[in-house]
């Protein structure tokens, strides 16, 4: 790369000379004692889990989650357990709902936690002047009453998700004294949870130095301290666990996770996550996106090639928004690889090779690993078939604002997130029409997504799902690419349990024994 | 984005040498850097005939192929390929014709609008200059990284956002220069002769004036091309540069950076291209300067 | 010391109307910007009633010159807003992550003065020998090397083959220090706790260097050139004649005659670092303002990003102020107006 000059020794001399004046105390290269060092991802903007653009950001739920608890808790594996609540349902008439509040917790600065913060937690979040991007959902419940322990609302519609929620984005629990008494500033600088871990020093862009919280309604976790560094660049993650800086990180290149996995000292898993790479289609392009023309880009998309070499195994190709984890995943529904056919649809539809449809693709670059790298793929697949898409660029902030006033270009890639598990929050928003987030805008899909949000019966509800999926494969109204896996490595003396929603939370982190 | 260039351009005395050629040739560091342009120049516009293959043909069974020289290494693909099973040498001769455009047309752009408000500045003096000079300071006032990814974010990640965000920025290095370059050369005998001979003002400005500012404008200008191939580099690897497919040297870093371990010719190649072009730049900008400045002639 | 009194007052006076066409035109950009900061915050199912109530909330259905006055009359209030994604004032986030910048730029700007001025004094002496052109060919490679090639060059080799120093952050998160400042640097060193300076700057070696090594070759190309020229000079001529060392020659005489234009493009050069630490910054986790910056961009921080470019603005005003006033105290001829 570069011939070492003169310079380099200088600058080499002077790297040695100014360790050995701090001495081994500079570099930790110690085995793991009691603190997790994990070099994260992803910065922690802000403190308050109900509000802004981190709130609904997957990653960060891991610090959220150590910090403060949700009203209902999920495990790894997405089934849910008691959380703050212990338990929850809806009254025979689905008119109201009932939540049994845990007792005997307490909040980080010692007071009591008590039904009263369940209700406050639930109206402001129904607040939308607090910035809470959920309120839809948290808006259904009023007319909150306490008795005991026991708190009851009445509820605007039947919701066959609303508890879902509340192991979900926005659904945490908040001190109502506390922050009512130092404000959203006061919180940010100091927050309290009731959490496994409380907060002990922040600096934004640089770290977050969690302490175990003895009296922990969970019990104690394996960790005194937890670190967490922010190091958003996926090269540098690589170089921390490499040089022994940290314990643990995530989100690394697929190429870097199989070199890493195999050095001494070190581990690794990648288990797929909650994460989906999908392409949305513009309904407005429908006249030139015919459903012959849609069905062939979907056919020419050699979706096991990708996931195979590109992202070297990890990964799952699918043929719908639905992963397998989730509830109204159908296996039956398949869209086979099949260069031929798109060809020969494209040739039907008036398009070859020498003669292309001229169309445009948006993609995100570096949200993900390999998205971008994924997108040109696609589009030289595409190129075979007749179909010259030009990639462009754009950020996440920009996709939100195009998603929300149906400005996508014809194809759009993006990263659906569904922590939950629940068709609503996969297909559901993204097909409805009436959705703000959805691109493919047609009476058919909303006739037979409409009945299906207040459907009482669960099984009803989940077929009527998949049978929205089949429907919407069979017209090609969107085009489902993967679910990601997400790789986490660390040191060996390490043991992990990989969270299918991707949150790594620290106390999913333990020593071997 | 260093001011470097604007320093190195103006260090010396202000120039009012008239070009030679036979002091050019004599510099070999015209001869060398501007050599290099040329052939890269050369292998922009015969792009298609010297590529061994299509830089967007992929196969993803043939990804991440070595280098001549290595185990595994496939004679059709002289630089290896990257993990698309793209060939890295086409694709690095393709990025040639983003690079020069990007450094070509960036260059020109800030040069046009700077020289043009440097002229008039230096020249006219009183209510111009103090609007030019103050746009100038406001300007500069502007942190440059953050100014470039806002503009590229507000116009969209593309060539043209890249050039427009270049031609935004750095026209004050050309203004500054060209302002007090007028000044000076506006004292200058001839300039008095020209008024006294009867000459209208944008008479002398733009054939006696400019002629004379001319040399240290050619270095600059020169120099900048240098900074805009940078410039293009630093917004690909923030993700923010050209975006489809097309191949560039600092997307192609940035992609290669990923895979380096596993795939360092990515790498490596694209940034050696980009460390010999504004190395070339450089020179050609330095030898330019010390060849038709008198006072370094001595 | 009048006539700096009086460039002072005129240069004030025009810091006032750079600052604010600063205000405008960063004011104009942002909001000419696609990408809206309250797109980015509501989720699914989200109503347009929703939408247009946190829109309010912001201010952002006001009339662009509203929206303005409301801004910089806050502003001159010392109220500069609530940054949207990180929920905190603005003007106390800058006073966080501003000395981190701080702090690394004018250590970058030190190493690139010394190590450049040392070449440039060194290639002086041995000008018109082999090792001259040594000295000449290396540092026109060193031009074409930008920072952020340094930066990787340096995480690959002091950070992974060679790990001996921290690569990322500003200091061991395990270090519980109560800073009462936010210049950690200055002030670990003046309450004498060296370990944490130690420390400190262990974390600073790698993104000094790479903002450094690139200035350092800038000014070894303007401080060489000048130091040639004032070596030609009629009284080094007298100097040697009257049998003064090589080296006296030139760091007694040319050097003082030399370091002119190079303070004046070290000045020029500080501001433009502290503004170009962006990418450094991400390579290295470094929390400054260029980390907090990128961040700002990509979630349409409106009020964050217009806080840094104006604070921005008053550094780069304030550093070219006293580099112009230490130029009007230092040189004689200037004194007298002119």
């Amino acid at each position: 790369m570069f011939t070492p000059t003169r310079r380099d020794t200088l600058a080499l001399g002077a790297g040695a000379l100014i360790t050995s004046l701090i001495g081994p105390g500079g570099v930790a290269q110690a085995a793991v004692g009691d603190t997790l060092t994990i070099a994260f991802n992803v910065n922690l903007p802000a403190f308050d889990p109900t509000v802004g653009p981190s709130a609904v950001n997957p990653s960060i739920q891991a610090i959220y989650r150590s910090v403060f608890d949700q009203f209902v808790g999920q495990k790894p594996n997405l089934a849910f357990e008691p959380g703050l609540l212990t338990a929850w349902g809806w009254s025979d008439d689905k008119k109201k709902v009932w939540m049994d509040v845990r007792e005997g917790v307490t909040w980080h600065d010692g007071s009591p936690f008590t039904p009263e913060d369940v209700v406050w937690s639930l109206e402001r979040a129904a607040d939308p002047k607090t910035g809470n991007p959920i309120t839809f959902v948290w808006s259904e419940l009023s007319n909150f009453k306490i008795d005991g322990k026991r708190v009851t609302a009445d509820a605007k519609q039947y919701d066959p998700v609303l508890f879902k929620w509340m192991a979900f984005l926005t659904g945490y629990v908040l001190p109502k004294a506390y922050y009512t008494k130092v404000g959203a500033e006061g919180f940010e600088k100091k927050p309290i949870g009731t959490g496994p871990y409380m907060v002990d020093e922040y600096q934004g862009n640089a770290f977050l130095r969690l302490k175990a919280n003895p009296k922990y309604w969970g019990g104690k976790p394996a960790f005194q301290t937890v670190v967490f560094k922010f190091v958003t660049d996926a090269t540098s993650r690589v170089a921390e666990i490499e040089s022994g800086s940290s314990d643990l990180t995530l989100e690394i290149p697929y190429e870097e996770f199989d070199r890493l996995k195999k050095k001494k000292g070190l581990t690794g898993v990648a288990t797929p996550i909650t994460d989906i790479g999908m392409i949305f289609i513009n309904s407005d392009d429908a006249k030139t996106l015919t459903k012959d023309v849609r069905l062939a880009a979907n056919l020419a998309i050699d979706k096991q090639a990708i996931v195979k070499r590109l992202l070297r195994g990890y990964g799952v190709p699918l043929a719908t928004l639905e992963a397998p984890e989730y509830e109204a995943f159908d296996p039956s529904i398949k869209v086979v690889h099949d260069p031929k056919k798109a060809a020969a649809l494209m040739k039907a539809a008036g398009y070859s090779p020498e003669k292309p449809l001229k169309t445009k693709i948006q993609t995100t670059r570096g949200l993900k690993p390999k998205d971008y790298e994924m997108i040109q793929a696609i589009v030289g697949m595409w190129r075979k078939i007749g179909l010259d898409a030009e990639i462009e660029v754009y950020e996440v902030a920009k996709h939100f604002q195009l998603r929300t006033s149906h400005k996508l270009a014809p194809f759009a890639f993006y990263n659906w997130g569904n922590a939950i598990g629940d068709p609503t929050t996969s297909t559901g928003f993204a097909m409805f029409g009436p959705s703000p987030h959805s691109s493919w805008k047609s009476k058919d899909v909303d006739a037979m997504i409409g009945p299906l949000w207040g459907e009482t019966d669960e099984k009803k509800r989940i077929a009527g799902w998949k049978a929205v999926s089949k429907y919407v494969a069979e017209q090609g109204d969107v085009i489902g690419l993967l679910q990601y896996a997400q790789p986490v490595v660390y040191k060996s003396e390490l043991k992990v349990i990989p969270n299918i929603s991707g949150a790594l939370q620290p106390t999913l982190v333990s020593k071997k024994a | 984005m260093a001011d470097s260039a604007t320093i190195i351009a103006t260090t010396g005395a202000p120039s009012r040498g008239r070009r030679r050629l036979q002091a050019l040739a004599r510099q070999p560091k015209v001869v060398w850097g501007g050599g290099f342009i040329l052939f890269l120049v050369v292998v922009a516009l015969a792009a298609p005939l010297i590529a061994p293959h299509d830089p967007l043909a992929q196969d993803l069974m043939s990804g991440t192929l070595p280098p001549l020289g290595f185990a595994d290494y496939d004679p059709g693909f002289l630089l290896g390929t990257d993990d698309l099973g793209r060939d890295v040498l086409s694709r690095l001769i393709y990025g040639t014709r983003i690079a020069l455009t990007v450094a070509f047309v960036a260059a020109t752009l800030a040069a046009l609008v700077g020289t043009l408000l440097g002229l008039l500045a230096g020249y006219f003096r009183g209510v111009t200059d103090t609007v030019v000079s103050r746009l100038i300071e406001i300007w500069m006032a502007f942190p440059p990284v953050l100014l470039s990814i806002l503009v590229v974010a507000i116009m969209g990640s593309g060539v043209t956002s890249v050039i427009a965000a270049i031609a935004i920025i750095d026209w004050t290095r050309f203004a500054r220069v060209v302002r007090a370059e007028t000044m000076a050369q506006a004292q200058g005998d001839y300039v008095t002769a020209a008024r006294t001979l009867g000459f209208g003002r944008w008479t002398i400005l733009f054939r006696e004036i400019l002629p004379n500012v001319a040399p240290v404008l050619l270095a600059l200008i020169t120099l900048e091309m240098g900074i805009a191939v940078i410039v293009e580099a630093i917004l690909s690897f923030v993700g923010l540069s050209v975006s489809s497919d097309t191949p560039t040297w600092g997307g192609m870093i940035a992609q290669g950076r990923q895979i380096i371990y596993q795939a360092w010719w990515v790498f490596a190649a694209p940034l050696a291209a980009l460390f010999a072009t504004v190395l070339a730049f450089n020179q050609l900008g330095d030898g330019l300067r010390r060849a038709l400045d008198p006072v370094m002639q001595r | 010391m009048r006539v700096i009194a009086a460039v002072l007052a005129k240069r004030i006076g025009m810091a006032i109307v750079t600052l604010f066409g600063v205000a405008v035109v960063v004011f104009l950009l942002l909001r000419v910007a696609p990408g809206d900061p309250v797109a980015m915050m509501i989720g699914a199912g989200a109503s347009a009633a929703d939408v247009a109530e946190l829109r309010a909330r912001y201010g952002l259905d006001q009339p662009l010159l509203v929206q303005f006055g409301i801004w910089l009359a806050g502003v001159l209030r010392g109220d500069f807003g609530v940054s949207i994604s990180l929920h905190r004032d603005v003007l106390e986030l800058l006073s966080e992550r501003l000395p981190a910048t701080l702090e690394l730029a004018t250590a970058a700007c030190a190493v690139a003065v010394g190590l450049g001025g040392a070449i440039a004094i060194a290639g002086t002496l041995v000008r018109g020998r082999k090792a001259e052109a040594a000295v000449d060919g290396v540092n026109g490679l060193m031009l074409a090397v930008p920072d952020f090639v340094w930066a990787l060059a340096f995480v690959l080799v002091l950070g992974v083959l060679w790990p001996v120093l921290p690569l990322s952050g500003r200091m061991d998160p395990s270090v519980g220090v109560p800073f009462v400042s936010h210049f950690y640097l200055i002030e670990s060193l003046l309450r004498g706790r060296f370990a944490i300076a130690g420390d400190i700057v262990a974390h600073m070696v790698m993104p000094v260097l790479a903002l450094a090594l690139p200035l350092a070759a800038v000014i070894v190309r303007i401080l060489k050139e000048a130091l040639s020229e004032a070596m030609m000079q009629d009284y080094v001529l007298v100097a040697r004649v009257k049998g003064f060392s090589e080296s006296r020659l030139v760091i007694g005489e040319a050097l003082r005659n030399a370091v002119g234009p190079t303070l004046a493009l070290t000045g020029v050069q500080f501001t433009f670092l502290i503004g170009g630490t962006v990418i450094v910054e991400r390579i290295f986790a470094y929390p400054g303002i260029g980390a907090m910056a990128i961040d700002a961009v990509i979630n349409r921080d409106l009020p964050l990003i217009q806080g840094l470019v104006l604070v921005f603005g008053a550094l780069f005003i304030l550093v070219n102020l006293a580099v112009d006033l230490g130029a009007v105290a230092l040189n004689p001829r200037l004194r007298h107006g002119g």
